[in-house]
């Protein structure tokens, strides 16, 4: 079985060494904690180690990868297989250990070893208690604010028509500013037409910066322009914007990747320039598709825009965060029966607008 | 007929992929004003690419096309667009714009010699309207000219191409594979119309095809590539059964389309 290894792919190497330096500090928190049930001290160093320096814990960790990566090496080159040569190497050698029962396995075991104690550790981190969620006292009180909402209080239902209305058209707004710029970055972050070496950078450049973008959640956006405008609807309405532009230039410039060839030649062939040949050759092909996802993203927005309510963003979001913030709760609920009502509606009807243009 | 100068020649012409793939070994040869010409070959043999470097779909690696007293290798820019509007080009798949009307198919013909804001916002002249309808009656699918491309059959959408690719006024057409996705039927439809557009309009024809039989029937004259290179150049009858074997291999056998 021990064949060996014609060449180093350090693809395998890096994931089976980090893979393994993972699942061997899992195996050490878990022990520490087990351990610390029955001792003090322990449970002293399971806390304390996140006092370290930050170097410190980079060295570690590094170190420890090190180690891990000629572990790996040594079980590779005695015929065990690692889940890293499972999953990187060429297909023969993939049959070969695909051949063995998984959980008679190493990789297997490790797997599932590494999984279970992953699920342990998370169920400690969020210090999952059966006896909590029994708590009689908990319960009962839990139970009255589920009461208050039950009995909604409907006086309050033509303010919060307003605000939803208000909330609705923050989201509009964001949505239609959005499309055309949108529109014009979609084509120059599409690999297919930024072909020149001075068009992909410039493509790549852009890419890299709408991912940046779409990762800053909007909840944060809205506070950064609530500094900037203040605190308010149209602080919310920009911080979807942002969103909104970097989301469908991504979903956009894919569709546009996605277009076939054929007439792109076919226009090119007339004569046609650049522009000419995107707008009659690309530009027909991603029409519906980008009509669907707009409709999408607006449907997306209307629930964000609630959400960037409760930070001040305005509309329903902020009165929900008002009447909560008093416990008022036949007042919440008659304001999340109007966002479930508006939710609904704006999912059901675009989904259905979607449908229709197949 | 060919007496005349070529309307296009082609020297040395040698064309080498990124991935490294020599598609073209050195080809020369030279078309005559109102020829048929057709390319044979397997596929891979270069036909296509071949076709792409003579309207710079694809840039050639070494050797000369001179079209019409320019050098096409040359070329750059704007004076790249203008050789392609005198290169008219049909495909195996047609290539049309499935959601725009067949009109509005012919019409985009025109693109090259329009400028860009009026055609982004269509303002095609009534003359250009005119001459796309007179080429959609020579292709006799003029009654078709507000539907949507994509509902045509694919015989009835090459002849769309082929009245796109008249409205550009072409001097040269260059016929990728046109009927090889087509039925026996329809394919012969489409031939004849190529057939036409040669001897009426007095277009010079250059077809890449592989069937011997629609070669004997429309070709004036006959290049067979393999392998990148030509290995036969002449007339459609001297084609015999040694050539045919040189051409697609041993053991192949004739197909007839009728």
């Amino acid at each position: 079985m021990s064949t060996k290894a014609a060449k180093l792919n350090p693809k395998r190497v890096g994931f089976d060494a980090i893979f393994f330096a993972i699942s061997l500090l899992i195996f050490f928190f878990v022990m520490t904690s087990v351990v610390a049930q029955f001792s003090e001290t322990f449970a002293f160093i399971s806390k304390d180690w996140a006092a370290l320096n930050m170097s410190s814990l980079f060295l570690g960790f590094g170190a420890l990868v090190f180690l891990c990566a000629g572990l790996c090496l040594l079980f590779n080159s005695q015929g065990v297989a690692t889940l890293g040569e499972y999953l990187f190497s060429n297909s023969s050698r993939k049959q070969e250990i695909a051949h063995q029962p998984f959980l008679k396995s190493f990789y297997g075991l490790h797997l599932l070893i590494t999984f279970a104690g992953t699920f342990y550790l998370s169920a400690i981190a969020t210090g999952a208690s059966f006896y909590e969620l029994t708590d009689p006292d908990g319960f009962a009180g839990a139970m009255n604010l589920f009461k208050g909402l039950i009995n909604a209080n409907f006086d309050l239902l033509p303010l919060a028509i307003i605000e939803v209305i208000e909330t609705i058209f923050i989201a509009f707004l964001a949505t239609v500013i959005a499309i055309p710029i949108a529109f014009v970055l979609s084509f120059l972050c599409a690999k297919n037409i930024m072909v020149h070496p001075v068009a992909f950078t410039f493509y790549a450049t852009m890419r890299t910066l709408l991912n940046i973008t779409r990762s800053v959640e909007p909840l944060i956006w809205a506070i950064i322009f609530s500094v900037w405008v203040g605190i308010g609807p149209f602080a919310g309405m920009l911080a979807l914007l942002i969103h909104s532009i970097a989301s469908l230039a991504k979903q956009y410039s894919e569709i546009v990747e996605g277009v076939s060839d054929g007439p792109i030649e076919g226009i090119r062939s007339t004569g046609a320039n650049a522009v000419q040949t995107v707008w009659f050759a690309v530009v027909p092909q991603v029409v519906l598709p980008y009509i669907a996802f707009t409709i999408y993203r607006w449907d997306i927005n209307v629930r964000m825009a609630t959400i960037i309510g409760l930070v001040g963003g305005g509309g329903i979001g902020t009165l929900l965060i008002k009447y909560q913030g008093q416990g008022m709760w036949p007042e919440v609920g008659c304001i999340i029966i109007v966002i479930a009502a508006v939710v609904w509606l704006m999912d059901t009807s675009s989904a259905y607008i979607r449908e229709a243009l197949k | 007929m060919s007496s005349d100068k070529p309307i296009l020649s082609v020297r040395n012409l040698t064309k080498t992929y990124d991935n490294g793939v020599q598609a073209l070994k050195g080809i020369s040869f030279d078309v005559y004003p109102g020829e048929f010409l057709v390319i044979i070959g397997l596929s891979g043999s270069g036909k296509s690419t071949l076709l792409r470097c003579l309207n710079r779909l694809h840039d050639p690696t070494s050797g000369e096309i001179i079209f019409d007293g320019t050098h096409v290798e040359k070329v750059e820019g704007q004076k790249v667009l203008n050789l392609r509007k005198n290169i008219g080009m049909i495909f195996q798949h047609f290539n049309l714009i499935p959601r725009h009307s067949v009109l509005s198919n012919v019409m985009m013909g025109r693109l090259g010699s329009l400028g860009t804001l009026k055609s982004l916002l269509s303002l095609f002249s009534a003359e250009d309207k005119e001459k796309a309808m007179s080429y959609l009656k020579l292709v006799g699918i003029e009654a078709k000219a507000q539907i949507r491309a994509d509902q045509l059959s694919g015989g009835q959408q090459q002849r769309v191409a082929i009245a796109r690719a008249l409205t550009q006024n072409p001097k040269v057409l260059l016929a990728d594979e046109p009927v090889a996705s087509l039925d026996p039927a329809t394919c012969h439809v489409v031939m004849d119309y190529l057939k036409k557009v040669n001897t009426e309009l007095g277009i010079t024809m250059i077809c890449n095809l592989h069937f011997l039989s629609l070669v004997r029937q429309y070709a004036t004259r006959v290049i067979a590539l393999k392998g990148g290179e030509i290995v036969y150049q002449g007339s459609p009858e001297d084609i015999t059964e040694a050539w045919f074997e040189k051409i697609y291999g041993e053991g192949a056998k004739e197909v007839h389309v009728n």
